[in-house]
């Protein structure tokens, strides 16, 4: 199967039981999206495939052919981070960080539908994601802080 | 030679609530305390976390992550009854299936690593192993092992437990200790015959899973005799122990990694049967195994907070002050664990002369507990307080007021001062932030809606302590390594570490890097549990960085033809005092090519003579739907006195997080097992329910300013519990203040809610 991910072009053989998440982790390296209950229960996982928002462990690996597929390695990096990225790490929206990625990536698919979402709306697409060090103020924060960063960018 | 100082002494260290006399080193000197008001740059400061645009980047680092090469992939199999006796255990499936590289059962583990017990102990105990080329093999492989098991009765509640046979070997009796947990000062009996006033509740608090979100994981791989181990733990040193000892080889062949981890919050203190089973394995197959735990297995068999069962009574005057306070508890332990209960709060949140508390610790079949960010206090606070709000009720006295009348002034268990308790502050400053007082029960135009406040207070042993060091040792460009053989569960020791060396060597933070995590890399440093971590780690870290300072001025002042007198540092330069005159770190450091300047710190005892203690409030205020009995926390306001904050973002984070386990701790959380069968019920993160972000209140997490430099000479207090303690308490409240009506069992899902207003 072929597929893009981080907007390279991928060529894969995985089995067909194998899982997003288990292409992504065990054959392309890509641990960001990270196994925390691997039963769609926490969105550590959380990826997006053509723009939207998935669990990466509920989805099914063949069911990607095709499809673009990003994950929080293809956001930005620390030279470079995405307006999110800069933000989580300015509002210290991240204490153990395990389930940031999953945070950062529901918020990249919030962002991309609504460039001002109100902190109604980032509770509501965001609740799917769990985090047990209870950073959600601060999530919250950040996600609405780079919404503004977002906004300046493709007005300035 | 007569008068030399001595170097070791015996001291009492505190953990957890648990006192220990131990032999600790004496500093070879104690840097001048920074008062509260020292002019510092660095300490004190908002600075960003330094990993976190690691960590928002999706870096690579967390156990789970970790892909060795040719790594092998582990999975138990686990017990599905409470109670019984293996007979038998048969792999041939299994091991026919292909991918399947090995099978361990009881007799191929050493006994020390007290690995699959052929006595069957509660739901979810190891019985047996596979490993595999991947997880998928691997779990598949232990679904096909089959495990005859003898059933035998079992125990699950205190109940049951008081009343049969040991639920578990090698015990006579499932009452801990054979008798219950009496401690009493004063005469309680005689104070309450003679209170003016007396109140009796009974509360139960749910047991709580810690749920971090990073599983417990270990990864092995030997190279000859060597091992290292990769695991997601509170503390690399304790690891290297328990797996040096469990395996029965020496400490200087084990080396332990955790580079970044994805929470504790108490459940990962120790190594486990996963770090035993990828050790093993890698041993075996001469390749690099590792043992993730599932999600099921993590719910089920890796440590809880225990429930509780308290009874309650006070004593008091009309004028509210508290005579006597007796407690009696019940706490089913599970197969394991200790005496973490509810008690010691009642000891020491209020001045009372007569306070009595037993409690009975009883084993149970289910899973071992295991410390849970504040053990005990944040159970025991849930009573303590809410008994507190019903005698302010009995007195007409408001409930603020009535806790402002009893404010502790010392330590009363060890009848000594506190280095600082500044509660009645938080009480007033929190009282003022929240508007206490002033908000109404009723939501205009809503009937259904009912609203209520809630006050609860905290106190909780911070004062960290020895053993603890810290090596800093500067490179030839000037930058500076921190190692501490410390890690960060999220708490951010790493940015703490920077801001202290950066502070006492008057270096810029970006001059300084924290080498955290590998024991083979660092000194000791302890568990990052009770609170300790800062209080334990910055001293130490200030005191080695005073010491490479002191090398480098005087290699400077060499260079400078000054005397080192002369020379003070400043952000990452050493300056001639009242001059423009100077060198910076680096052209110092390349001057010195490998000639290398470091310092080293330890830990020195916590003052014997007084308590380090930090405490808080917290007030909250609630939307009760009296149809749906659902409870929604519209806002907490909390404010702690914990010395001196090393960085105001990140204990803020620390606190708001603390809020919010507490929240899930007071509505939610509550693991349920059918009695019946043992079976616990709610074993994923569906069925258990956290807190998410549409439960998240408004949160103003507030700390006094000061330094508490009698403690230590950073002036420090640990922060991570005391968050946690008062939440649930508050929130009880006010529920209770929104319906008119006691809620005394947590959590308050809205059937209790709802029966509760049926009463």
């Amino acid at each position: 199967m072929h597929l893009t991910v981080n907007g390279r072009p991928v060529a894969a053989d995985p089995a067909g039981s194998a899982t997003l998440l288990d292409l992504l982790r065990d054959t392309l390296a890509l641990t960001g999206a990270k196994r925390a209950c691997d039963r769609g229960e926490c969105g550590a996982c959380t990826v997006l495939v053509d723009g939207r928002p998935h669990y990466a462990c509920l989805t099914l690996a063949h069911a990607c052919a095709g499809r673009d597929v990003r994950t929080v390695e293809g956001l930005g990096t620390t030279a470079a981070p995405h307006p999110l990225q800069e933000a989580f790490a300015a509002e210290d929206a991240a204490q153990c960080g395990f389930c940031t990625p999953g945070q950062l990536m529901a918020a990249a698919a919030l962002l991309a539908e609504n460039p001002d979402p109100s902190e109604a709306e980032v509770v509501a697409a965001m609740s799917g994601n769990l985090c047990r060090c209870g950073t959600y103020p601060k999530i919250v924060r950040a996600v609405r802080r780079a919404a503004t960063t977002l906004r300046e960018r493709s007005n300035g | 030679m007569a008068d030399q100082p001595r170097r070791f002494v015996t001291t009492t260290v505190e953990v957890e609530g648990r006192t220990e006399q131990r032999v600790v080193e004496v500093p070879a000197f104690e840097p001048t305390p920074w008062g509260a008001d020292a002019a510092l740059t660095h300490v004190g400061a908002r600075a960003r976390r330094v990993d976190g645009l690691l960590k928002a980047t999706g870096r690579p680092g967390y156990t789970t992550d970790l892909r060795r090469p040719n790594q092998a992939y582990a999975a138990f199999v686990r017990a599905t009854v409470a109670r019984g006796r293996v007979t038998a255990v048969d792999a041939t499936a299994a091991r026919a299936l292909p991918g399947v590289l090995d099978v361990l059962v009881q007799a191929d583990v050493p006994a020390r690593t007290r690995l699959f017990f052929a006595d069957v102990t509660y739901v979810g105990q190891p019985v047996a192993a596979v490993c595999a080329t991947s997880q998928e093999v691997a779990d598949a492989a232990a679904a096909l092992v089959r495990v005859a098991v003898e059933p035998l009765p079992h125990a699950v509640t205190v109940e049951q437990a008081l009343a049969g046979p040991p639920v578990r070997p090698r015990i006579e009796n499932n009452l801990m200790g054979g008798a219950p947990e009496l401690l009493e000062r004063g005469d309680v009996a005689a104070a309450l015959a003679a209170a003016d006033v007396t109140v009796t509740r009974e509360f139960t608090t749910p047991c709580a899973l810690h749920s971090a979100m990073e599983p417990h994981a270990a990864v092995a791989e030997w190279d000859g005799d060597r091992l290292t181990v990769w695991e997601s733990t509170q503390g690399i040193y304790r690891v290297r122990e328990n797996v040096a000892k469990a395996l029965g080889i020496p400490l200087a062949d084990v080396r332990v990694i955790c580079e970044a981890m994805g929470g504790g919050f108490g459940a990962k203190n120790y190594a486990g049967a996963h770090t035993y089973v990828a050790a093993l394995f890698a041993r075996r197959l001469g390749r690099a195994v590792a043992c993730f735990v599932d999600r099921a297995g993590e719910q089920v068999d890796t440590g809880n907070r225990p429930s509780s069962w308290q009874k309650v009574t006070l004593g008091a005057t009309r004028d509210g002050r508290l005579v006597a306070i007796d407690l009696e508890a019940r706490i089913p332990l599970g197969v394991g664990g200790w005496e973490g209960g509810p008690g010691d709060i009642f000891h020491e949140l209020y001045a009372c002369p007569n306070v009595r508390t037993r409690e009975h610790f009883v084993f149970v079949n289910t899973a071992a507990m295991a410390a849970f960010r504040a053990p005990g206090h944040a159970e025991g606070s849930v009573a303590l307080e809410l008994a507190m709000n019903a005698l302010a009720r009995e007195l007409r006295l408001d409930p603020l007021e009535l806790r402002r009348r009893n404010v502790a002034t010392h330590d009363q268990k060890k009848n000594r001062p506190y280095t600082g308790n500044r509660l009645d502050e938080c009480y007033e400053e929190g009282a003022r932030r929240f508007g206490w007082g002033a908000a109404g029960h009723t939501v205009p135009g809503k009937p259904h809606l009912r609203r209520g406040v809630g006050v609860a207070a905290q106190i909780w042993s911070t004062g960290g302590g020895p053993p603890c060091y810290c090596t800093i040792r500067f490179n030839t460009d000037g930058t500076a390594d921190v190692m501490a053989g410390s890690q960060d569960l999220g708490t951010g020791t790493r940015t703490i570490l920077q801001q202290v060396a950066a502070e006492a060597l008057g270096h810029s933070l970006a001059g300084v890097r924290a080498v955290i995590g590998d024991t083979a890399a660092a000194p000791y440093a302890g568990n990052s549990w009770g609170s300790m971590t800062v209080a334990s780690l910055a001293p130490a870290v200030r005191m080695a960085a005073e010491e490479a300072r002191r090398a480098l001025l005087e290699a400077a002042a060499g260079l400078l033809n000054v005397a080192p007198g002369d020379l003070e540092t400043r952000d990452g330069r050493v300056i001639v005092r009242d001059t423009d005159r100077g060198m910076s770190f680096g052209e110092v450091t390349a001057k010195l090519g490998n000639v290398m300047i470091q310092g080293h710190g330890s830990r020195g005892p916590n003052p014997q003579d007084a308590a380090i203690v930090t405490t808080g409030a917290q007030f909250a205020e609630v939307e009760v739907d009296v149809e749906t009995g659902v409870v929604k926390v519209l806002r907490i306001v909390a404010v702690h006195d914990a010395g001196r904050i090393v960085n105001p973002t990140l204990a803020e984070s620390q606190l708001e997080g603390g809020i919010i386990q507490g929240l899930g701790f007071a509505l939610f959380e509550e693991r349920r097992l059918d009695v019946r069968s043992g079976l616990p019920l709610n074993v994923g993160l569906h069925d258990y329910k956290i807190p998410t972000l549409a439960d998240i209140p408004a949160i103003d997490a507030h700390f006094l300013d000061g330094a508490d430099v009698r403690a230590n000479h950073v002036g420090v207090r640990g922060i991570a519990e005391p968050a946690i303690i008062p939440t649930a308490p508050a929130i009880a409240g006010a529920v209770a203040d929104a319906l008119g009506v006691e809620v005394n069992d947590l959590p308050l899902t809205p059937w209790r809610v709802l029966g509760a207003i049926a009463r």
